[in-house]
């Protein structure tokens, strides 16, 4: 009812105002007598109505600017943040909403002069008031803006499984138990980056939200955009670099040494998990929320944000993958692909928009990269064994340290194989399949890889084996290292790479210098001790057998005196080696012994012709290949 | 081969220096004198007279174009060529290169264009930095659109603060931190923030690499020890070891022209060229270097964070919209109105022009890294396998 009357009465004060101004600058001087006469009648109440009947009564505007202009200088001069004060910040942006209302709505009839003249006063203001907007919505973002810091992230872990605000903990680092005897503090481990943060507290996000509202509708976006995105930039850079990541140029990374390198490639690897799983998704999600609705803004700043942190990221891994191929290196850099490639969803996901395209390429390109510096360092690796010179000969024919290391190596590698299975693949990596489950794994370019290596190894080891003058021994060092290769091969991931075929081939090769061995070794030795019906002739018999004995005892000593230095690391190798060796021989010697024993004038005095039993054989023989030391498997 | 386009057409100055093929003979005493060309002779010869060629047209350019976008982009696109018919060459002739000494002088180059990526990532930065200028004057060219209703103070005074900080984003990083610090916020910040960051933190852009790196002394390192290869070394190399300088030296130039055009950390430009006057390519890229070193000599241009063209044109756009800024008293007189429309006219053009141009420069010279870092790999396959079956 009382409003009703009000109404009445304004109206009625209007109706007056009308009728007896006729000018307008008449009417406004009614109105003005009419509101310092009752409060009831103020300027807005009844602006307002005038507005509706007629919107030529630039009074009104005049009115409304002045009311505003009161309102927005006193908070433009303000010496503290406006912000700080919930309720002069509610009130500041009321002006600012009716400012802007007032320009769209008088924007149409702006080609009346007194009207336009105005309006310029409004965008005087409009302009003012943003200004201090713009330094609010700085000072907004600063007031908060700790930077990231990781260690602090996991020292409060438990805190932060769903929100971490970084605005109230400055104080707390001492608490962190306080709240919970079940949370136990302990360092957790960098492998979890499942945590969400808010780099801003909510309640400054939605203030900067409403402030980004009326900077873009007062055509201020550009302003704005710049300001979040300077300031979230720095906070990103910072937070990067807290994260132990420094900026280094191509040529720096060239010059580090390798553990420097090392170490920097683990502190990359943590940086790069947080930045794409922590902090780039905590920008998105603070950047959609500040710019909601006003989606252009948003894409450019998240862009400008990460672009400078993602580049830093990327250059080190690209310059990584430029750098040295050395063969020690590609654990590391494997590291380092796995990581880009596991990293790959999140680029695609975070930079999804068209602004952060090339980010996304380039990321996919350095990771192609990265791939192409393991195929280097795999060529890198067949040219040190093709060039690995045959100079000095193995002592006793043993186990060759390219062997070992190429071996070794390689087993390890194959800790890797899918991704190395992935880095081979003939069209280049696709880091959508990581397993490379459609292809026949044994077929897989990577076993194409493996088997030549292998190749190159074995050609490799066969110069050396002709080191040897004597050709027992070359049979032995090849037996040797062939033995070592099959077995590293057979119980490792190289077995299936490699297949079965292959296996046996390599067994059968051992197999092979064995004979070879044996042959050129024992053979001599065993032609010696056959008999045959011209040596037995009676009247020659003594003499020959005599003879006979003579030059096996003589073979037989030179033989165990040069063998016995040899080595055969592998014991059951050494073990067949000798039970061969002696099989062939102590038949062999037994029945010569037996024949010559039976020859009636030597039978007598055997004992003074025969330096060995069957058994003296057999045990010089189990001191074969003991190596020159004496020690089993001995190798330097 | 790329030889064939090049023998249509009719090249004026294939009779400026002497070829490769003449120089070589100068060298092999021994060889006969009806001497023919082999395929490798011819391939070289061609690659020497396609440099020369491109280079003369880049020279060619008028002092307006000299160190423009587009001129910057030729530029580019020559080096690109050049490199591919380079790579093309080691290819060709993979089992020399494996040789001493042309081996050695491969790996040489091979670390000149290492030292070359991180000019290509400076250089990117440099463009991203030109682009946070292009911002603030994106600001003034709405801030005082022809198209709205009028020009008033408050437009004024919003185009007046973003070519402030232009002016201040356009300073060199050193000075900036002092400049910074007079920059005032409406309401006093020391009470109310931490500010504990170091001066100079409000920069318009962080650089990619570290604080201490430095453009000129990695022109220095790209340009260390590169002397043109001695009788002998042709001879014993089958040539190729013109080639190699020959790209060297390119590369170097290319590098040098980019640094001198970019904003980037410590530009110096006082790399010296001393190429033999009977390389062909050598005049046109000793001019050119002539007339890039006085373009940054001349008084308007000293002290300049790059010698682009187009940044000349915003400064001198920016600095002719700030003294109108600051000379316009209110309300405007259509006079002093049609001169700021004026104003506006030419720095939105210049916008434009840069705006269209960044973008294919930036791809370009990320390409250029790319093809650098593949050669390289394709050239270090090379080295690597001497006698490895194809």
């Amino acid at each position: 009812m009382a409003e009703n009357g009000e109404d009445k009465l304004i109206a009625v004060a209007r109706h007056i105002a009308k009728t007896l101004g006729r000018t307008e600058t008449m009417t406004d001087d009614i109105l003005q007598i009419f509101s310092t006469f009752d409060g009831r009648f103020s300027r807005e109440k009844m602006s307002d109505k005038i507005d509706e009947e007629d919107p030529r009564s630039y009074a009104v505007l005049e009115h409304t600017l002045k009311s505003l202009d009161r309102q927005i200088s006193q908070y433009v001069s303000a010496d503290q943040p406006i912000w700080s004060d919930l309720n002069e910040s509610a009130a500041f942006l009321d002006a600012i909403d009716e400012l802007l209302a007032t320009i769209r709505d008088w924007d149409p009839i702006a080609g009346e002069k007194p009207i336009a003249a105005f309006l310029d006063r409004a965008d005087d203001l409009l302009q003012q008031a943003m200004f201090r907007l713009e330094d609010e919505f700085r000072w907004l973002i600063e007031r908060s803006g700790e930077a990231f810091d990781l260690n602090r992230l996991y020292e409060n872990k438990t805190e932060a499984a769903g929100n971490f605000s970084f605005d109230s903990e400055d104080d707390e680092d001492g608490d962190v138990n306080e709240d919970g005897e079940d949370r136990i503090p302990v360092a957790h481990p960098i492998s979890d980056y499942d945590i969400v943060i808010d780099a801003l507290p909510s309640g400054t996000i939605s203030d900067l939200h409403e402030i980004a509202k009326r900077m873009v509708a007062a055509g201020f976006e550009k302003e704005c955009a710049h300001v979040y995105s300077s300031c979230r930039r720095d906070f990103l850079e910072e937070s990067i670099s807290r994260l132990g990541l420094q900026r280094l140029s191509i040529e720096e990374v060239q010059k580090m040494a390798w553990s420097e390198l090392e170490d920097e490639i683990e502190r990359w690897i943590k940086g790069a998990n947080v930045a794409l799983r922590i902090l780039f998704p905590s920008e998105r999600r603070i950047c959609d929320r500040i710019f909601f609705g006003l989606s252009s803004a948003a894409d450019l700043s998240f862009m400008e944000v990460c672009r400078g942190s993602t580049i830093q990221l990327l250059n080190f891994a690209d310059a990584v993958a430029i750098g040295s191929r050395s063969p020690e290196r590609l654990f590391k850099i494997l590291d380092v692909f796995e990581t880009l490639r596991d990293l790959m969803p999140e680029f695609e996901a975070v930079f999804s928009d068209q602004y952060c395209a090339v980010l996304r390429n380039e990321a996919a390109t350095i990771w192609k990269r990265l791939g192409e510096a393991i195929r280097g360092i795999f060529m890198e690796l067949e040219n040190l064994i093709r060039r690995d010179p045959a100079k000095a000969a193995v002592p006793g024919g043993g186990l060759h340290p390219i062997t070992r290391y190429v071996m070794n190596y390689l087993r390890a590698a194959c800790g890797s194989r899918q991704t190395l299975e992935q880095v081979f693949e003939d069209n280049g990596p696709d880091y959508r399949n990581p397993d490379g489950t459609d292809r026949p794994l044994s077929s897989s370019s990577l076993s194409v890889q493996i088997t030549w290596i292998m190749e190159l190894l074995e050609s490799n080891l066969e110069a050396k084996s002709k080191m040897y003058r004597d050709t027992a021994l070359s049979s032995v060092f090849l037996m040797n290292n062939g033995r070592y290769i099959v077995q590293k091969v057979k119980d490792s991931e190289l077995a299936s790479l490699l297949g079965d075929d292959w296996i046996r081939k390599h067994t059968g090769k051992v197999r092979q210098c064995h004979v070879n061995y044996q042959r050129s070794s024992w053979s001599k030795v065993l032609a010696v001790l056959k008999l045959d019906s011209n040596s037995l002739a009676p009247n020659t018999a003594s003499k020959v057998l005599k003879e006979k004995l003579k030059v096996f005892t003589q073979y037989f000593d030179e033989i165990c005196r040069s063998q016995s230095t040899w080595v055969v690391a592998d014991e059951q190798l050494r073990m067949e080696l000798r039970i061969s060796v002696a099989g062939n021989l102590s038949p062999a010697y037994r029945n010569f012994l037996g024949r010559f024993q039976n020859v009636p004038e030597l039978g007598k005095h055997a004992d003074k012709y025969i330096k060995y039993s069957v058994e003296d054989i057999e045990a010089r023989v189990n001191e074969l290949f003991q190596g020159s030391s004496g020690s089993v498997g001995g190798r330097k | 081969m790329p030889a064939t386009d090049y023998q249509g057409s009719s090249a004026p100055f294939a009779s400026i220096g002497r070829s490769i093929l003449s120089i070589r003979r100068d060298h092999v005493h021994s060889m006969e004198t009806n001497h023919e060309a082999t395929s490798l002779e011819l391939e070289l010869d061609s690659f020497q007279k396609q440099v020369t060629e491109r280079f003369h047209e880049l020279s060619s350019v008028t002092g307006e174009d000299l160190l423009s976008l587009s001129w910057i982009r030729r530029l580019l696109d020559a080096f690109l060529c050049c490199q591919e018919e380079f790579r093309a060459i080691l290819f060709n002739n993979k089992t020399l290169i494996s040789k001493s000494p042309l081996d050695r002088l491969i790996a040489e180059f091979f670390e000149r264009s290492v030292k070359a990526l991180d000019v290509c990532n400076a250089i990117r930065d440099g463009i991203e930095q030109i682009r946070q200028w292009q911002k603030h004057l994106d600001i003034v060219l709405v801030a005082l659109d022809p198209h709205q209703r009028m020009l008033g103070e408050g437009q004024f005074r919003r185009a007046k603060k973003a070519l402030t900080d232009l002016a201040i984003g356009m300073l060199d990083e050193k000075d900036s931190g002092s400049v910074l610090q007079h920059r005032n916020r409406s309401f006093g910040r020391n009470n109310t923030t931490k500010d504990h960051r170091p001066p100079g933190h409000f920069r318009s852009l962080s650089w990619s690499v570290s604080r201490s790196w430095s453009a000129a002394k990695q022109l220095q390192a790209i340009g260390n020890n590169l002397a043109a290869p001695r009788g002998n070394e042709i001879t014993a190399t089958n040539g190729l070891a013109v080639p190699v300088y020959t790209m060297s030296s390119i590369l170097l130039f290319v590098m040098w022209a980019l640094v001198a055009a970019i904003p980037c950390q410590d530009r110096g430009l006082q790399t010296h060229f001393s190429i033999p006057r009977q390389f062909t390519w050598a005049a046109p890229i000793l001019s050119l270097h002539e007339r890039i070193v006085d373009e940054s000599k001349r008084r308007d241009r000293r002290n300049a964070n790059g010698l682009l063209k187009e940044i000349h044109l915003i400064e001198k756009s920016a600095r002719h919209m700030t003294e109108l800024a600051d000379s316009v008293h209110f309300p405007l007189t259509e006079e002093r109105e049609s001169e700021v429309r004026g104003g506006v006219k030419e720095l939105g053009q210049v916008c434009e022009a840069m705006k269209d141009g960044l973008d294919p420069l930036e791809r370009q010279v990320r390409e250029v890294f790319h093809r650098i870092v593949r050669s390289r790999t394709e050239g270090l396959d090379c080295l690597g396998r001497p006698n490895h079956p194809e």
